[in-house]
């Protein structure tokens, strides 16, 4: 057999096993988008709706911050989600024989795509664009949060196995409970008698860590009255599960009753109240 | 396929006199270790124990004893005892080394056939998944109610440390050590790894490690998780130096297995397999030994400088003395992050290769799906410390590793489009590996996606230390590296023990597996949402519907994997027996026989083209002489 | 994969006539294919190593800048630096103080530089030895010409860990006077870990010699010993000048 009739003969044998692109190709995408576009919706959907009820009621703009940046997340990663599942989804229906699960012989070979240099190209760009967007979302938030404002209020807490003490300088007031006014940012001042443990307001939304020989700072700006949980988010020992203690908001007023109330002197309450130093 | 050479396993090997080693087995070396261990516990006990070194001393030495005695007695350091005498082994040697003439009993060896090693591990991490899941289950149990006193804190401690520790080891070795010592240099039709011994070491030095942190339990425990921050590890009990010595040896393990599976995709490719042929399998062991080789240096510096400290009093953690405990968390960290990409690289690859397979088509962007494992690698380097945003440490650097963790999600992204791009305008054939792919692609969306959130330093201030991150890092690695890697297992299930894997049991298996991470998981995820902290024994009622979710999610997920593990057993002893190549796929190892012969092809294979050619006709090869043929048949044309 | 198959492995039954395979590894190797394995091999550990070898120097640099407490060296811990050390919120209980409430009112003592440096230099020159026997390897020496250098090579690092167990007995600090101190002793122990490796080295490297393996051009294995002995050098040659320069 000559080499060319070779070549033909095993072509004719080939040919049937390879399946060829054919109209079905832009119906395809087509049905993929739509696919696509309802999964995008059901996701933004869940976004605009599901995580404000999961997360607890925030008592401070920083937690209002960190639900509404979850939500905005959950939305830029809609169309991602969405455009995956869609594929691997129609993939089942529509490239899939029935039987094929059962069978112990492989369906016909699939086109021999390698590679597509615009897909790749246009997915690369969508996620540099998408990064980009994560990335100044976070830092514009993250430098809001870092400024100091005039009116701050400072809070000394202490970390120790297994309890915190919170004290107020100047005022001579320790506390296990957390209380701070609203509507003013308040300056955590955290450090540890002994090992690392996690500093955590929950619904202030910010936490920092209290280690031994260090004051760590992190701020919280209050703003609606009432009860929060205090925990302990960095495991420290044996009785790491019950280091926590709650916290209150309440106003100006009632801070500065509170205060006199444990032992502060006028002029300290004055000072420290108000001039927030 | 037809050749005159005998097997080589057939190969009758005469005993040898003096040969002591040829006896050495797993109880020589256990005997050896035990005996080590109290020697040198009696010796370190009367000498140092009532000193100011005191009971971690002891500890360590009886410890460091067992690890150094076990190997001596398995015989992991023969070769160099014997090339200090100048005393090299023979052909004959090398053959009983690899295993030739002694059957069953070779599992049971210091044995230098890769398959024999692959199979070792294989058995090996499903026993580790066997303890790290009965751990687990201890957890979510304690967890059901909110003031459950099925565990006293102290235990709990110590189940959710080993735990997590147990797993970590299991999944770095889940894919690597099975598959890319079977089927690795199979894949690249060489006739073994480059180093056999070192293959051999990097085995029986994990089997070595395990005995440690399971005495952890024995030892007072460990109460700081799997991450052992300092100063708390500094000061926890006895059980911390367990679960150290485990690591140091742990860490030399990754170390030579990521030397061997580099230099051996370096140097022992067969004729014709050029770089730009390597199934992408073959790249990801190799992107992932490397990064090991660069990560695990750090756990051993972290947990040694952690060793002294508790040992001998040095202070680089204590901050009374000079130390801080954010030196241990960078440390740490720098190891820790590489880690988790050392992790799932490797199934992801196995997942490439079993989309192009069932999907009958390429890999989709074959050179950027090796960039996109590249960029992993060389990105996780950068981000350690976005698991340090909340610890005080170096406040300004928060917006540079706040966009190094975000820049990952670009390879990351690519590796989906690779996959999903497989997947595109193939036809799918729905065998049980490839269920594993669908399964890992809707897991790993939501992994991806959490740790998003996390990436973002203010939300994290929020999730940190809660179990918002616990639900993240198992979809991720659970969800997805440990699922690529069961479906490793579907698939190269025919080849490494010889039988096909039941295929009714295994997809029931994995329905159950796949429901029990949703509810487990997203149990999880609506804790953390409530303000649940991580490593936690006891909880507020506020939690509870959230902790009934999760544990149910988890028995579930149990059972499932007992299933599956039940599948695995089964068929290994009465499956159906397999033939060479039941996927019809078209990379080396399906190429040669089932079972393996003991140098992997009876003919050396010469590579043509990439191991992805479906849809093409098969190239007819140009016509050639009759090759001059010493003492066997003459060769067969045309392509296999 | 497209696969043409050739026959070129020979019968197994050949191979007998090898004998001892003085070179070790895989008896499919040729030299060449072994060494390029072993030396891409060492130098992936090497890899490793250097990393290790990194964060040991990013240790001293790091507690040195914190100097947490004023106790990298206590070197400061005078009344006005306590002052100044203890800032706000942080408790003056526990600065400068050797943990038990008993303050630190003067320094710990440097180590003397000379135990450091003759460390260093014992073991450059053992790996000096050893790059010396390469050469004459290379050039077909015999072992009557190799083994005395490996034999000095051998000495000298003998020397060096001895050298160092000593320092470990003459230092003026224990490991619980502070981070220098604890620094200080784990590159010590450091050395004494590496040395280690290089001296079943090197007690291989003698041996061989004497009995003639590393003759008619063997020389590989001595290479490969070289460039390893040659980073343990450096490395420590390294963390002993910033030891000293840097106490």
């Amino acid at each position: 057999m000559s080499y060319e009739s070779k070549h033909e003969a095993i072509d004719a044998e080939v040919e049937p096993l390879i399946s060829h692109p054919g109209p079905l190709h832009t119906r395809a995408i087509g049905k993929i988008l739509a696919i696509w576009a309802v999964f995008t919706a059901i996701g933004i959907i869940i976004a605009l709706f599901l995580p404000q009820h999961l997360f607890p009621v925030g008592y401070g703009t920083e937690q209002h911050d960190v639900v509404l940046t979850f939500v905005v997340f959950t939305i830029a990663a809609a169309p991602v989600a969405a455009l995956v599942y869609a594929v691997t989804f129609y993939s089942l229906f529509a490239w899939r024989k029935k039987g094929s699960g059962k069978s112990d012989t492989p369906p016909p070979d699939g086109a021999p795509i390698h590679g597509n240099s615009a897909v790749a190209s246009v997915w690369i760009g969508v996620s540099v664009v998408l990064v980009l967007f994560l990335l100044v979302w976070g830092m514009t938030e993250l430098g809001a949060e870092t400024q100091t404002e005039a009116n701050v209020i400072r809070v000394n807490v202490t970390g120790q196995q297994w309890m915190w003490t919170f004290s107020y300088p100047g005022t001579g007031v320790t506390s296990p409970t957390l209380i701070v006014p609203e509507g003013r940012q308040v300056k955590f001042q955290v450090t540890s008698e002994d090992v690392a443990h996690g500093f955590w307001p929950v619904q202030l939304g910010v936490q920092i860590d209290a280690m031994p020989n260090v004051t760590n700072l992190i701020s919280a700006t209050p703003n609606k009255l009432g009860t929060f949980a205090v925990r302990c988010s960095q495991i420290c020992g044996l009785y790491h599960a019950y280091m926590q203690t709650t916290g209150q908001v309440v106003t100006n007023a009632q801070f500065a009753q509170w205060l006199t109330n444990h032992g502060a002197s006028t002029s300290s309450v004055k000072s420290y109240a108000l001039s927030g130093k | 396929m037809t050749t005159t050479a005998p097997l080589l396993e057939d190969t009758k090997l005469e005993p040898k006199a003096g040969g002591f080693y040829r006896h050495q087995n797993f109880l020589t070396g256990l005997i050896t270790g035990i005996i080590s261990a109290v020697v040198f516990w009696a010796i370190a006990h009367a000498t140092i124990q009532g000193s100011n070194w005191g009971s971690d001393m002891v500890v360590t030495v009886t410890l460091v004893a067992w690890v150094v005695g076990f190997n001596i007695g398995i015989g992991s350091f023969n070769a160099v005892l014997r090339w200090t005498l100048g005393h090299d082994q023979d052909h004959e040697d090398e053959l009983y080394a690899a295993g030739v003439g002694q059957g069953w009993k070779r599992y049971f060896k210091f044995c230098t056939d890769h398959k024999v090693v692959g199979t070792q591990y294989l058995v090996l991490v499903m026993v580790l998944f066997a303890v790290g899941g009965t751990l687990a289950m201890m957890i979510r149990t304690q967890l059901l109610t909110p003031h459950s006193r099925f565990l006293s804190p102290e235990t709990y401690n110590a189940i959710v440390s080993i735990h997590g520790m147990v797993m970590i080891i299991a999944t770095i070795i889940m894919v690597s050590g099975p598959f890319a010592n079977f089927i690795m240099p199979i894949m690249i039709g060489a006739k073994d790894m480059a180093f056999p011994r070192l293959n051999a070491l990097s085995f029986w030095l994990v089997v070595s490690a395990v005995p440690p942190i399971l005495a952890s339990f024995l030892l007072g425990g460990v109460d700081s998780g799997w991450t052992t921050y300092a100063p708390l590890s500094a000061q926890s009990p006895m059980g911390q130096d367990g679960f150290a010595i485990t690591i140091c040896t742990f860490v030399c393990s990754v170390t030579v297995a990521g030397i061997n599976t580099i230099v051996t995709t370096l140097t022992m490719r067969t004729t014709g397999m050029t770089m730009g042929r390597l199934p992408i399998f073959v790249w990801g062991s190799v992107i992932a030994g490397a990064l090991g080789l660069y990560a695990m240096p750090a756990f051993l510096m972290a947990q040694s400088a952690l060793i002294t400290d508790r040992v001998v009093g040095t202070s680089f953690y204590v901050s009374m003395q000079g130390g801080t405990g954010w030196l241990y968390e960078n440390t740490f960290w720098i190891m820790g992050h590489p880690e988790v990409y050392v992790i799932l690289i490797p199934p992801v690859a196995a997942l490439a290769e079993i989309g192009s397979t069932f999907a009958r088509k390429p890999v989709f962007g074959y050179k950027i799906l090796i960039a996109g494992m590249a960029g992993i690698a060389t990105l996780a380097i950068m981000v350690w410390a976005h698991h340090m945003f909340t610890t005080g440490w170096a406040p300004n650097l928060a917006d540079p590793f706040m966009l190094t963790t975000e820049l990952i999600s670009i390879p990351t992204g690519i590796i989906f489009l690779c996959l999903i791009g497989t997947i595109w305008r193939g036809n799918i054939w729905t065998r049980l590996p490839m269920y594993f792919l669908y399964l890992f692609l809707f897991n790993f969306i939501i992994g991806g996606i959490t740790g998003i959130y996390l990436s973002d330093v203010p939300v994290d201030q929020y999730f940190h230390g809660n179990m918002f991150v616990t639900a993240h890092f198992h979809y991720t690695l659970l969800g997805g590296a440990m699922i690529g890697a069961a479906g490793a297992v579907a698939y190269w299930f025919p080849k490494v023990t010889t039988r096909m894997l039941n295929e009714r049991i295994g997809k029931t298996a994995f329905w159950m597996i796949a429901i029990g991470i949703q509810v487990t998981y997203f149990g999880q995820f609506w804790e953390g949402f409530q303000g649940m902290p991580r490593r936690v024994a006891n909880y507020n009622a506020l939690f509870l519907h959230a902790n009934q979710m999760s544990t149910t999610g988890a028995y579930l997920l149990m059972a499932g994997w007992i299933v599956f593990l039940y599948a695995i057993v089964h068929s290994w002893r009465n499956g159906e027996k397999a033939s060479a190549n039941p996927w019809h796929a078209k990379t080396l190892e399906w190429h040669t026989l089932t079972p393996v012969p003991l140098e992997n092809f009876l003919v050396d294979p010469v590579i043509t083209t990439g191991p992805y050619t479906y849809g093409e006709p098969d190239p007819i090869p140009a016509p050639q002489p009759e090759p001059a043929v010493v003492g066997s048949t003459s060769s067969q044309e045309g392509a296999h | 994969m497209s696969v043409t198959e050739q026959n070129t492995h020979e019968s197994h039954d050949d191979h007998g006539s090898h004998g001892h395979y003085a070179e070790g590894g895989n008896h499919h190797d040729t030299p060449q294919a072994k060494h390029r394995k072993e030396h891409i091999a060492l130098w992936l550990f090497i890899g490793g190593d250097a990393v290790f070898f990194m964060l040991e120097l990013f240790f001293w640099f790091y507690l040195r800048a914190n100097n947490t407490g004023g106790m990298w060296r206590a070197a400061n811990c005078t009344k006005a630096a306590q002052a100044a050390i203890n800032g706000a919120g942080a408790t003056a209980s526990n600065m400068c103080t050797d943990g038990l409430g008993n303050a630190i009112t003067a320094p710990i003592t440097k180590a003397a530089p000379i135990h450091t440096i003759a460390i260093a230099v014992l073991i450059v020159i053992s790996a000096a030895f050893v790059w010396f026997m390469e050469v004459q390897a290379r050039q077909g020496a015999s072992r009557k010409a190799t083994t005395p250098l490996a034999g000095l090579a051998l000495i000298f690092v003998i020397a060096a860990i001895v050298w160092q167990i000593v320092q470990f007995q003459v230092l003026p600090f224990t490991t619980v006077d502070g981070t220098y101190a604890s620094t200080f002793e784990f590159y010590m122990g450091s050395n004494l870990a590496h040395f280690a490796l290089v001296l079943t080295i090197a007690l291989g490297v003698f041996n061989r010699s004497r009995k003639g393996l590393f003759e008619n051009g063997r020389w590989y294995q001595i290479h490969l010993s070289r460039l390893f002995w040659v980073w343990i050098a450096f490395s420590s040659a390294v963390l002993a000048a910033v030891a000293v320069l840097f106490a």
